[in-house]
């Protein structure tokens, strides 16, 4: 492209300086409309997905649900989740948080309230970037955030704004905490308020931070357990379903079976124990399967033991036996005791007892145990294709994997109807968690785009109605440089250029008033506490960001349509016959 | 040698539902290095001639050779390089790009020429601007000159791609007459100076006393 093409292009714009003007201003608020709301868009997912769910759930969650009980959040066993999260891809992993966390009825000065007990890890360090965004995400009016450090009063604890005035409480009050551990028991605790927040939105303000070593003391965890997993990634729209996908195949739960030894009347013999499903339909096949000796009964409650190993034990039914197991993270043993109510006479294992799998999960999950040399039981083994092998118990039940929120929902909801007591555990990434927000984020930038686009459907008009009438008022300059010599091709692109760079000038300036319209409804507070709408803010301001890939991407588009437009009545004029054209008169 | 050869050219014009014969059998010779006038009265054809001539019109019947090359059947391109190359243009209402100063206005031919670098453009306009008695003027728009300097701005552009041909439409028809007899005096100087073929139209009878050879044309045909 010649130089002079586009000098003359640019010079002629400022011919029609007026028109061009007004044409200019509606393609600049056209492209400041399309930059804002696409910000503000992308701005709510922001919010939503690195500023709530990312420190929520993480971007990839293993959540775990133990007896069916939804509040229920333990992991028995921290270190195999974490290293199957590093062995599925340690890489794309920026962090592994812990979520511990509980409800519980917090009483103040006079007035109670329920509040969500969160705890905060901060053992680890912290680069600039998360210092900022912890900075920005708990804006204290009280105290500093790192007083949850402090170890010289009891629990220390933060707390927004609106639940400090609620409960009646200000810096250094003491808060008791009423709330059921991991056991399931009731349990009372003492916060000691040593900060006070704003609540940057509508899901801080029933939360009370503290210290998780304190959390996880007073919830009971043991320093083996944890709640809920939530894995950071460096890169998670490009990572986390597929580390999510991995991680689930890697957590493909194994048999559960207690190895240990059975204690009976002063005799002692290695025994395998092991759980049965215990909802009906499994109880008639097990009936099938085990062969119950005599008249004993496959019931919910049941424990059945081989009836070779009965036999040698003289254990009848209903024998109190005792099996000791070495725990899998601490030097002893434990002991469990079981009733049997019968025998079994299937070819299945002789050194086998069969527990019903409330009783089993109980014991199992209580102290895992270590599957060690010093078991002398024979291994018990089953093929995955033996009838008996869907009814046994299982390490955790691995709740399949799920694309959206819908699924996600409904796998909540069959949760509910699940038969086994097994922890159910889940993988799960924050899009599917969330899925409704990147529809609604999809749905608001189509409608966006869509008014967008037939707003510049009506600007582009515009263009090639002054396009006409330039073309019009200058058609015996195209005679003049058509007869001096130049090409059609190059009256064709002085007029494309013209179109060209009124659009690009236009949506550069419309860009620039975006950035400054953004800038300055960023300054402005609103006050949404109470509101939902409160949680597209943050600390009380409009949050816009904007993508530069969708700029430069609606840059594009509009002058490619520029151009498009331009096309035709820029070809009818560099298809004027000179002698025609300088014939022309006003 | 013949510059230019023209046998039997007919040019007609469709005009609603008749059609105008504007020329109607024209033969003409014109030598190399002529200065030439056609005139006539107005609507005898005299633009429709300088049109054809100067490959801006076609023939509708007939020969026209610029430079011994048949142009009535050369395709828009090579006409326009024939146009770019060959001939230069001085209009009655001047026609200069408003958006150029005057050094841009002389340089633009040669722009569009592609093969001058900025330097010998700058060079070979300037010179030509300084001919024509414009040197002060070079950074003016054609909006803040005087119909004679803009015509004198025309003269240098047309003359700037050292043209075979220079085609003046009436090129004093917008000015005084003393204007209008400098132009025609550097026309003529410039013809003598450079060699350059220039055919003028004209219907003013003062103007003819610039001319070498004088071509009148009446009703579409050349009147001996």
């Amino acid at each position: 492209m010649n130089n002079y093409l586009i000098s003359i292009s640019i010079r002629n714009l400022a011919r029609q300086k007026r028109r061009n003007f007004f044409l200019g201003l509606a393609i600049a608020i056209g492209m400041m409309i399309l930059v804002i709301s696409n910000a503000f868009t992308n701005g709510i997912s922001d919010v939503m997905f690195n500023r709530i769910m990312r420190w929520v759930t993480g971007h990839v969650t293993i959540s775990f649900n133990e007896k069916g009980n939804i509040r229920r959040e333990v992991c028995r066993d921290r270190e195999r989740m974490i290293s199957a999260i590093m062995e599925s891809d340690g890489e794309t992993v920026s962090e592994i948080d812990e979520s511990i966390g509980t409800f519980a009825k917090a009483i103040g000065n006079g007035s109670a309230d329920n509040i969500i007990l969160v705890a905060v890890d901060l053992s680890k360090s912290v680069d600039a970037k998360k210092l900022k965004e912890t900075e920005e995400s708990f804006k204290m009016v009280e105290g500093s955030f790192y007083d949850l450090k402090r170890t010289d009063i009891e629990n220390a604890a933060i707390l927004s704004e609106e639940k400090a005035r609620y409960l009646n409480v200000r810096k250094n009050d003491v808060i008791r905490l009423r709330f059921r551990n991991i056991y399931g028991q009731d349990q009372a605790a003492r916060l000691t308020v040593t900060g006070i927040m704003k609540n940057s939105n509508i899901f801080m303000q029933p939360v009370v931070f503290s210290e998780m070593s304190n959390v996880r003391h007073v919830m009971g965890f043991r320093p083996w357990e944890t709640g809920n997993i939530n894995v950071v990634l460096k890169n998670p729209k490009k990572d986390a379903v597929a580390l999510a996908d991995r991680i689930h195949e890697k957590l493909t739960p194994g048999r559960a079976i207690i190895y240990g030894t059975l204690a009976y009347a002063g005799n002692s013999t290695p025994v395998a124990v092991t759980g049965y499903r215990s909802d009906n339909e499994s109880l008639a096949k097990l009936a099938g399967i085990l062969e119950p000796s005599g008249n004993s009964e496959i019931k919910k409650d049941g424990a059945f033991i081989s009836a070779k190993l009965a036999k040698r034990m003289g254990i009848n039914s209903g024998s109190r036996v005792l099996v000791n197991y070495p725990n899998k993270f601490e030097e002893k043993s434990s002991v469990f005791p079981i009733k049997i109510t019968g025998t079994f006479n299937g070819d299945i294992n002789d050194n086998l007892i069969i527990v019903n799998e409330a009783d089993f999960y109980n014991a199992y999950y209580d102290n895992l145990p270590r599957v060690s040399p010093e078991n002398t039981a024979p291994a018990f083994s089953l093929a995955e294709t033996h009838p008996l092998s869907a009814l046994l118990a299982t390490e955790w039940i691995l709740l399949k994997r799920t694309a959206n929120t819908d699924e996600l929902k409904k796998k909540y909801q069959d949760m509910g109807k699940q038969k086994w007591k097994a922890t159910l555990v889940d993988v799960r990434t924050m899009y599917e968690s969330a899925s409704d927000i990147l529809k609604l984020e999809g749905v608001l930038n189509i409608i966006t785009f869509s008014a967008v686009l037939v707003l510049f459907f009506i600007i582009l008009i515009g263009v090639i109605n002054t396009l006409r009438m330039t073309i019009k008022e200058r058609t015996r300059e195209i005679g003049t440089i058509r007869a001096i010599g130049m090409q059609k091709s190059d009256v064709r692109a002085i007029f494309i250029l013209e179109s060209f760079f009124l659009t690009l000038i236009s949506c550069l300036a419309g860009i620039a008033l975006a950035f400054i319209t953004m800038r300055l409804l960023s300054l402005v507070h609103f006050e949404m506490q109470d509101n939902p709408m409160g949680m597209l803010l943050i600390q009380n301001h409009l949050h816009f960001m904007p993508s530069s890939g969708g700029i430069v991407f609606n840059l594009l588009l509009i002058l490619l349509m520029a151009v498009a437009t331009a096309y035709f009545p820029a070809r009818r004029a560099a298809g004027l016959s000179p002698a025609n054209a300088l014939r022309h008169y006003e | 040698m013949n510059i230019i050869e023209i046998k039997g050219l007919k040019k007609d014009y469709p005009l609603g539902a008749t059609v105008v014969n504007a020329l109607r059998g024209i033969d003409l010779a014109v030598e190399e290095g002529e200065l030439m006038s056609i005139v006539g009265p107005s609507g005898s054809g005299k633009t429709t001639l300088l049109n054809v001539i100067g490959c801006i019109d076609h023939a509708t019947e007939g020969s026209v050779q610029i430079g011994g090359r048949e142009i009535t059947a050369l395709n828009d391109r090579e006409i326009t390089g024939i146009r770019l190359h060959k001939i230069g243009f001085i209009f009655q209402t001047f026609n200069l790009i408003p958006v150029l100063d005057v050094r841009e206005n002389v340089e633009f031919p040669l722009l569009l020429m592609k093969k001058y670098s900025g330097a010998e453009l700058h060079k070979r306009a300037d010179k030509l601007i300084e001919e024509v008695g414009l040197k002060e003027f070079t950074k003016h728009r054609p909006a803040e000159l005087s119909g004679g300097q803009r015509q004198r701005v025309a003269i240098a552009r047309a003359l700037v791609t050292n043209p075979d041909i220079v085609l003046a439409d009436e090129p004093t028809a917008n000015l005084d007459s003393v204007t209008g007899a400098s132009i025609l005096e550097l026309m003529k100087e410039m013809n003598r100076v450079e060699k350059t073929t220039f055919i003028f139209s004209t219907h003013d009878a003062n103007v003819l006393q610039y001319a070498k050879r004088i071509v009148k044309i009446k009703d579409g045909l050349t009147v001996q």
